[in-house]
């Protein structure tokens, strides 16, 4: 069976990064302005889904995800409108207490596993949300209104944010960074370290790897993204209340997580564009607006049912059907367990 | 074979005298130019928890479009227009609400947005500044001066809920303590803020302190036990959403409540009433009529033949689909298009202008005043009279028409403290 070299391989993945670039740089002069705002939308969605996949590596599925997020996003922008600082700065503020957080709530959350880590982590996370209501706080968070005409990032030169345009390449400059760093994490020895303390916890700590410091860890580092992705989302729309980052909120990554896939680096960012593109501009386009929720469903169940293993189970499949190597019979499908 | 087809003179007058006629009946008044439409852009929430305060509102705006453009459109200018709505789920979302009012104004061409306000009004706000556009809100807590294209020229809520404790107090002198509950949000804090003020002008004792309930809650029982623990006169549910008046009323109904029950809305309370019983639904109060009542008809009513629009509305929706909003936003389409024909433009600052001209406007309910600046900071809401309903035998009924502009003048400084109090003022929200 003939092999491709290395040397193939590593040109075609430079030339299908060089395609997806451009693909992703013209983009948007493609869309009406309503996909345009979409669209910046679903590129903070990709980096919220894929730092949500990090900490599913150490087999840990947190609830709290969507409440972490709104933390990145209410010390963004508070720090911005209350303390003046700078945007840019204030969402590296806001990333840092999102990990802050996410550190401090290790410390009760992995003293359990599994559905009791679950439900904990929702509590934990309702516990942050219902503060930013509370009404001794209000002069703080603004209660249950939120935080309103927060300052939007600020015009270099003579780009202004405003236009989701210009906005959408902000973001896509920080989420393309923020991948690299997620992918080269897992990539690493404590990334692997990850999917050993999720497949087994006991045998790596019998060889001397403490799992709570590296399950700590994998929170810290997702916390610290989806905080970043609540920034970015702050200063765009300039308005978050706590209803915003809710438990419906959450079920939505977990959606995308699940119906895309957790094996592979891409298969939540498969779930999240898939699942955006048939909710905000396939389904609204049939004009069956109050209908959206029943179409939405239908379509989550027909994806688990016929897909358990999630959308990025179909991959290997195209991939083979485009080298010709269905007829070798050569295709059983990699486990999706095992990260690519 | 041939056919032999003959007509007669007679036969010939006849049918084109029909022809004719019917061609008159089916003729708009005004014939439309080939482009004359002009769009109306409705950003609400359509699906969610929030949704009875959206597309109840869709519903009544088609029912107004169909009526309107069968009469001839709006006429504005020397042209008459036929008017569509172009509707966007905004799932009362800020983010999503951005991206329909960038979708409506600057795809769709829209001269007019309408919306329920509230948590997503945020996220369209910068749209309406730049763009320049007029945009409207249900809930004039929206108001900021910040935000002059933004008018409340319907609803005045939560300011009208005084009206309802005022005859209550008025009618039923024997209640002397009441509860108050909502959801901790947006629109629940405001509502409690009026209730707490209304409660305290008509010398009626609010034991405790509100009990704010977190949106998500499913299990009303420990909630309303904790109210009837109290043994309160008057349990009032503030401005909660119907997915938790209806739950809150029925287990007021199974733990036996026997007292005054008033609340902002009472949505699809048809189904309240088979829920519970006629007897127990006797005398609730709310502020929401349904339009069949013949006291729509008085004289200082605006509303357009408000008993048809309610058969029609009935007739294509369902018996017990009524809800508060389902005139609400057809009523702000009737004041914008008294503005843009006065303005003959639809240019969305000139129509603003025409319809604040004078400082009053033609309510639903009544000749109003544009107001609001003490409590808003900006003169942006319409406010007159608003009706008080009770419902009897099972049927909403008009109590009375009662002045919020009479009320303000006597009470204005507490509803400013509890305001305060919660941090509603403009100055205080965010």
């Amino acid at each position: 069976m003939h092999k491709p070299d290395s040397h193939s391989v590593n040109l075609a993945a430079a030339f299908g990064f060089v395609l997806l670039a451009g693909v992703l740089i013209v983009l948007p002069h493609l869309l009406s302005f309503s996909q345009q705002e979409v669209l910046v939308l679903l590129v903070i969605n990709v980096l919220l889904v894929c730092s949500y996949r990090l900490l599913t590596l150490t087999g840990e599925w947190s609830l709290a995800h969507a409440v972490i997020m709104g933390v990145g996003a209410y010390t963004s922008a508070l720090v911005a409108k209350k303390l003046s600082v700078p945007v840019p700065l204030a969402m590296l503020a806001g990333a840092s207490m999102a990990g802050f957080i996410a550190f401090l709530l290790s410390f009760p959350l992995f003293r359990m596993k599994g559905f009791y880590f679950l439900i904990a982590s929702f509590a934990a996370g309702e516990v942050i949300r219902l503060s930013w209501k509370w009404s001794d706080l209000t002069f703080l968070f603004g209660g249950p209104k939120g935080i309103k005409r927060i300052p939007a990032f600020p015009d270099f030169l003579t780009i202004d944010f405003y236009e989701p345009v210009n906005y959408y390449y902000l973001c896509l400059v920080v989420v393309a960074v923020s991948l690299l760093i997620l992918y080269r994490i897992e990539k690493s020895r404590i990334g692997l370290t990850f999917h050993a303390i999720h497949w087994q916890d006991k045998l790596a700590e019998s060889v001397g790897v403490n799992t709570f410091r590296y399950r700590t860890l994998a929170f810290v580092f997702s916390a610290f993204f989806a905080g970043l992705a609540g920034a970015l989302y702050a200063h765009y729309v300039g308005a978050i209340a706590p209803n915003r980052f809710s438990v419906e909120e959450m079920v939505y990554i977990l959606i995308w997580a699940i119906v895309g896939g957790t094996a592979t680096f891409y298969g939540p960012i498969i779930g999240v564009v898939v699942l955006t593109i048939v909710n905000e501009i396939v389904l609204r386009s049939l004009g069956v607006e109050e209908m959206r929720p029943m179409f939405y469903g239908a379509l989550l169940i027909i994806a688990i049912l016929f897909l358990p293993n999630g959308l990025e189970s179909l991959v290997p499949k195209i991939k083979r059907l485009f080298r010709g190597r269905d007829k070798e019979g050569n295709g059983s499908l990699a486990s999706p367990q095992v990260a690519e | 074979m041939t056919s032999k087809f003959t007509i007669s003179r007679r036969d010939f007058l006849a049918t084109t005298a029909a022809v004719t006629a019917m061609a008159g009946v089916s003729m708009p008044k005004f014939a439309f130019g080939k482009d004359n439409v002009v769009k109306i852009g409705f950003l609400a929430p359509l699906t969610g928890e929030v949704s009875a305060w959206g597309k109840p509102g869709l519903d009544g705006c088609k029912i107004w479009a169909d009526w309107v453009n069968a009469d001839g459109g709006v006429k504005i200018g020397d042209e008459a227009y036929k008017v569509e709505f172009i509707a966007y789920d905004d799932e009362y979302d800020p983010s999503k609400a951005r991206t329909g009012a960038v979708k409506l104004v600057k795809e769709d061409d829209v001269k007019f947005v309408m919306m329920l306000g509230g948590d997503p009004w945020p996220g369209a706000a910068p749209i309406a500044e730049k763009e320049n556009m007029l945009f409207s809100t249900l809930l004039p807590s929206d108001l900021s001066p910040e935000t002059e294209l933004l008018v409340a020229p319907c609803e005045v809520h939560p300011i009208y809920n005084v009206t309802g404790v005022e005859w209550l107090a008025e009618n039923k002198p024997e209640l002397k303590t009441a509860v108050v509950c909502a959801q901790d949000d947006s629109l629940g804090k405001p509502s409690v803020a009026t209730y707490l003020a209304a409660f305290e002008a008509a010398g009626i004792e609010v034991l405790d302190e509100p009990i704010f309930f977190d949106p998500a809650t499913t299990d009303f029982a420990p909630l309303m036990s904790k109210m009837l623990a109290l043994k309160p006169d008057i349990i009032c549910l503030d401005t909660c959403y119907a997915d938790y008046v209806h739950p809150l009323v029925e287990q007021a109904f199974q733990q036996g409540f026997k007292g005054q029950m008033i609340s902002c809305t009472a949505d699809f309370y048809e189904k309240l009433v088979e829920k519970t019983s006629k007897e127990f639904m006797e005398g609730f109060i709310f502020q929401f009529p349904d339009f069949d009542d013949p006291a729509m008809n008085a004289e200082h009513v605006n509303f357009n033949k408000p008993n048809d629009f309610y058969s029609e509305y009935v007739k294509r929706y369902g018996k017990g689909e009524w809800s508060a909003v389902s005139w609400e936003y057809a009523s702000i389409m009737d004041l914008w298009a008294d503005a843009a024909g006065r303005a003959g433009t639809t240019e969305p600052v000139k129509v603003l202008e025409a319809m604040k001209v004078g400082g009053t406007g033609r309510q639903a309910f009544g000749e109003a005043k544009w107001w609001g600046k003490e409590l808003f900071g900006i003169d942006n809401a319409l406010v007159g009279e608003w009706p008080v309903v009770a419902i009897k035998d099972g049927k909403a009924k008009i109590q009375d028409f009662k002045s919020i502009p009479a009320w303000w003048e006597k009470h204005s400084d507490l509803m400013i403290k509890h305001m305060k109090a919660l941090n509603q003022m403009y100055y205080q929200r965010g």
